[in-house]
C-alpha cells in the first residue's frame, strides 16, 4: 500500500498520529535490518566459537577460493538484474548462464586436449560465451521475448552443445595458466583467491563508479524514463547480457582449473547462482540489487557450507538451511522494505 | 487507395501469423516428422508419446499455468512431485493399501503447497524467491529421507504391482494416464476460465494492486493457487512411481523448465499473452512431438536437447517477432 492511499484513508485530522506511526515504522525497520544483520552475525559467531579452524588464514582463503566460481557467475546474473529491473517474470534474468559456464568449460578443455595453447583455448571459451550471451541479447532486445523465455530456450541449446562436444563425460585439462591459477601465489594468497578479488573490484568500479553503471540502474529501474532521458536502452540490456556471457566464460576457465577437467552437471549452479544474487539485494539500502550485496551473500554461502563441513554436519542440510536462511532474510526484508515504503 | 488495402492486407495476414504462429509451427512439424519418419504417425507411437512424454509433464504445467496466470511462479514443482512420490511409496512398501498411499502422497503434496501459500501471502515474500527456497529445503528433506538419495523401489507383492498395471492398462481405449491428464485438464479449464475464482486469478495477474482494491481476498485465492498447482504436481508424483514402480530422489525436477516452457509457449497463443489450458497443452504436446520426432529420425540425446532448444527458440521468435510487427 503506497503513501498516498494511506493519507486519503486517514484524513488530514489524524496526521499527527500517521507521523507518530510513520516514526515507529521507521524504528520498526532499523530494527528489522539489524535483525537480519544480527541473524549473519549470530551464525558467523557460532562457527567462529565451536568450528574448529574457521577462522584459519588457510580455511578463510580456501573458502574464498571456493566462492570463485559462483561469485563471477552471480556478478553476470547480477548485471542482467540491474539492467532488466527485478521483476521475476518480466524482468530480467539470465537462466542459461550456468549452462553456458559448462559449455565454455567444454570448448576450453577440449580444445587444450587437442593441443591447442591457452592463448587460443581463452580466446575460443570467450568467444563461445560471448555469442550465447548475443543470443540471449538479440532474443530478449532484438526479438523482445521474455528474458525467462528467451534464457531458458538458449540454456537448452548450451547444454546440448556441450553434451555433444564431450559426450557427457570428463574431459581432462592441462596448462600453464591452469598450474598458475591452482597454486599460483601472492602475499600468501592464491591465485584463484585474486580472481575474484581482482573481478569483484572491476565490476563495483564499472557498476557503481561510473557513469554507465548509474545509466544501467536507471535502464533497470524506469527503461521509459531512461529512453526519455536520452539513454539507449537496447544498447544497454544488450550489454548485460553479453556481460554475463563473458562472466560464464571466465567462470569456465575457473571451474577447469579448479576440477583440472570440464565435468557435465555444471547446469546445478543455476539455482545457487540466482540464490545469490537475489539475496544480494538484502544487503544493500534501498533493496537493489548490487555487487558488494552479491559478494556478500556469495561469501556468506561459501562460510555456511565450510561451517557446516568443519562442524561434521551431513553436508545434506546445507541445502535446506541455505534455503530456510533464503527465506528467513527475505521475509524479514519484505516487512522492512514494506514500512519503508508507506513512510 | 490501392497501396493501403494492400497494406491492410498485409497487417490482417501478419497478425493472423502472429496469432495462429504456434499451431501453424506445430502443424508444420506434425508434418515434416509424419513425412521423415514412417514410424512416427503410427498408433503405437503416439500412444507412447501420449504416455511416455505428455501426460506428466502436461498435469505439471496445468498447475504452472494457474500460478503464472496469477501473475506468480512455482520453483517447487519438483519438490511436490517427489513428495507425493516419496510419501506414496514409502506407504505401499509399509503394507499400506493403495488408498492410503494415494491419499498421504496428495498430502504430502498439499503440505508442500501450503508451505508456498503461508512464505507468499503471510510473510510476503515473492513467489520466486519463496519457492526457490522452498525448492533448496525439499532437496535436503529428500536427501536427509533417503541417506544422500537412494532411490525407493516397489518390490512385487505390494498393491504397487496394481497400481503398476493400472498406469499401464487402457479404459475403453485410452490409457488411464491419459484419462487422469484428461479430467485435471477439464478441471483446470473450468477453474480457470469459467468460474469466479478464475477470474480472481486473471485479475490478481493483471493488476494486483486493482484486484486488493475492488475486494478480492488476494491472499485467500492465492493460496489456493499455490496449493493446487503443488496438489496436481503430487498427482504426476504418484502416476510417475506408479509407471516406474520405484521413488527416485530428485527426479521430479526434471519437469520444471519443460513445464514453465509450455506454459509460456501457450501464452503466444492468446492475444493477450495470457496462460490458458489450451495453450499450455499445445506447448507441451510441440515439446512431447518434438522430442519424439527428433529421436525418431534419429538424433541422439544430446542433439535433441540443441534441436528442441532451437526450435523452441524459432518458434518464440516468430511468434514475439510478428506481434511486435504487426503492432
Amino acid at each position: 500500500m503506497s503513501a498516498t492511499t494511506l493519507h486519503t484513508e486517514i484524513g488530514a485530522s489524524d496526521e499527527k498520529q500517521a507521523a507518530a506511526k510513520n516514526a515507529s515504522r521507521r524504528l520498526g525497520t532499523i530494527v528489522v535490518r539489524l535483525g537480519a544483520i544480527a541473524a549473519f552475525a549470530a551464525i558467523m559467531l557460532y562457527f567462529v566459537v565451536f568450528a574448529p579452524g574457521f577462522t584459519s588464514t588457510f580455511n578463510l582463503i580456501n573458502v574464498v577460493e571456493q566462492s570463485a566460481i559462483l561469485g563471477v557467475l552471480a556478478y553476470g546474473m547480477t548485471m542482467v538484474i540491474i539492467g532488466g529491473g527485478s521483476d521475476v517474470t518480466e524482468g530480467g534474468i539470465d537462466l542459461s548462464i550456468a549452462a553456458n559456464m559448462g559449455l565454455c568449460a567444454a570448448v576450453y578443455a577440449t580444445l587444450l586436449s587437442m593441443g591447442y595453447g591457452d592463448f587460443l583455448a581463452v580466446l575460443a571459451a570467450l568467444a563461445v560465451g560471448m555469442a550465447i550471451g548475443a543470443l540471449n541479447a538479440l532474443a530478449v532486445v532484438g526479438l523482445g521475448i521474455l528474458p525467462l523465455l528467451a534464457t531458458l530456450a538458449v540454456l537448452n541449446v548450451a547444454a546440448g552443445m556441450e553434451l555433444t562436444l564431450t559426450q557427457n563425460t570428463v574431459v581432462g585439462a592441462t596448462s600453464p595458466l591452469l598450474a598458475f591459477l591452482v597454486s599460483g601465489s601472492f602475499l600468501g594468497i592464491s591465485a584463484l583467491a585474486w580472481a575474484l578479488v581482482l573481478v569483484s573490484a572491476i565490476m563495483i568500479a564499472i557498476v557503481h563508479y561510473t557513469s554507465f553503471g548509474l545509466r544501467l540502474f536507471a535502464v533497470g529501474g524506469h527503461p521509459e524514463a531512461a529512453r526519455a532521458a536520452g539513454i539507449n536502452v537496447p544498447f544497454y540490456i544488450s550489454f548485460t547480457y553479453v556481460l554475463s556471457g563473458f562472466c560464464a566464460a571466465v567462470a569456465s576457465i575457473l571451474t577447469v582449473s579448479r576440477l583440472s577437467a570440464s565435468t557435465p552437471g555444471s547446469g546445478e549452479l543455476l539455482l545457487s547462482v540466482l540464490a545469490a544474487a537475489l539475496l544480494g539485494t538484502v544487503f544493500s539500502r534501498r533493496f537493489v540489487p548490487t555487487i558488494g550485496g552479491t559478494l556478500l551473500s556469495v561469501l556468506f554461502i561459501g562460510l555456511l557450507a565450510n561451517g557446516f563441513q568443519l562442524l561434521n554436519v551431513s553436508s545434506y542440510w546445507v541445502n535446506g538451511v541455505q534455503g530456510a536462511l533464503i527465506l528467513l532474510v527475505v521475509a524479514v526484508t519484505s516487512f522492512a522494505r514494506g514500512s519503508e515504503a508507506s513512510r | 487507395m490501392s497501396v493501403s488495402t494492400s497494406d491492410n492486407a498485409r497487417q490482417t495476414l501478419r497478425a493472423f501469423l502472429a496469432k495462429y504462429s504456434i499451431l501453424l509451427a506445430f502443424g508444420a512439424i506434425v508434418v515434416f516428422f509424419a513425412t521423415a519418419s514412417p514410424t512416427f504417425l503410427t498408433p503405437t507411437n503416439l500412444f507412447n508419446v501420449l504416455v511416455n512424454n505428455v501426460v506428466m509433464l502436461a498435469i505439471v504445467a496445468l498447475g504452472l499455468t494457474i500460478v503464472i496466470s496469477s501473475g506468480g511462479i512455482d520453483l517447487s514443482v519438483g519438490v511436490s512431485i517427489d513428495m507425493a512420490s516419496m510419501i506414496f511409496v514409502m506407504l505401499l512398501a509399509a503394507g499400506y493399501s493403495g488408498f492410503v498411499g494415494v491419499g498421504g502422497g496428495l498430502a504430502a503434496a498439499l503440505v508442500v503447497g501450503a508451505l508456498n501459500a503461508i512464505l507468499i501471502t503471510r510473510l510476503k515474500i515473492s513467489p520466486f524467491l519463496a519457492t526457490l527456497g522452498v525448492l533448496f529445503i525439499g532437496q535436503s528433506t529428500q536427501q536427509l529421507a533417503t541417506s544422500g538419495g537412494q532411490p525407493i523401489y516397489l518390490t512385487s507383492g505390494y498393491a504397487g504391482d496394481q497400481f503398476n498395471a493400472i498406469a499401464r492398462t487402457a479404459l475403453l481405449g485410452i490409457p488411464t494416464p491419459v484419462i487422469v491428464l484428461i479430467l485435471c485438464a477439464i478441471a483446470v479449464y473450468l477453474l480457470l476460465h469459467r468460474s469466479v475464482f478464475g477470474r480472481y486469478v486473471q485479475a490478481m495477474g493483471a493488476q494486483p494492486g486493482v484486484a486488493w482494491h475492488s475486494g478480492i481476498r488476494v491472499p485467500r485465492e492465492l493460496s489456493l493457487v499455490y496449493v493446487g498447482c503443488a496438489l496436481l504436481a503430487g498427482i504426476t508424483g504418484i502416476l510417475l512411481s506408479a509407471t516406474v514402480k520405484s521413488y527416485v530422489p530428485l527426479s521430479g525436477n526434471a519437469f520444471l523448465l519443460d513445464a514453465i516452457g509450455a506454459t509460456f509457449i501457450g501464452t503466444t497463443l492468446s492475444r493477450e499473452r495470457k496462460p490458458t489450458v489450451a495453450g499450455t497443452l499445445l506447448g507441451v504436446l510441440l515439446l512431447a512431438v518434438v522430442k519424439n520426432g527428433l529421436l525418431l529420425i534419429g538424433w541422439n540425446f544430446y542433439w535433441q536437447q540443441v534441436g528442441i532448444g532451437l526450435l523452441v527458440f524459432l518458434v518464440l521468435a516468430a511468434s514475439f517477432g510478428l506481434r511486435r510487427a504487426s503492432h
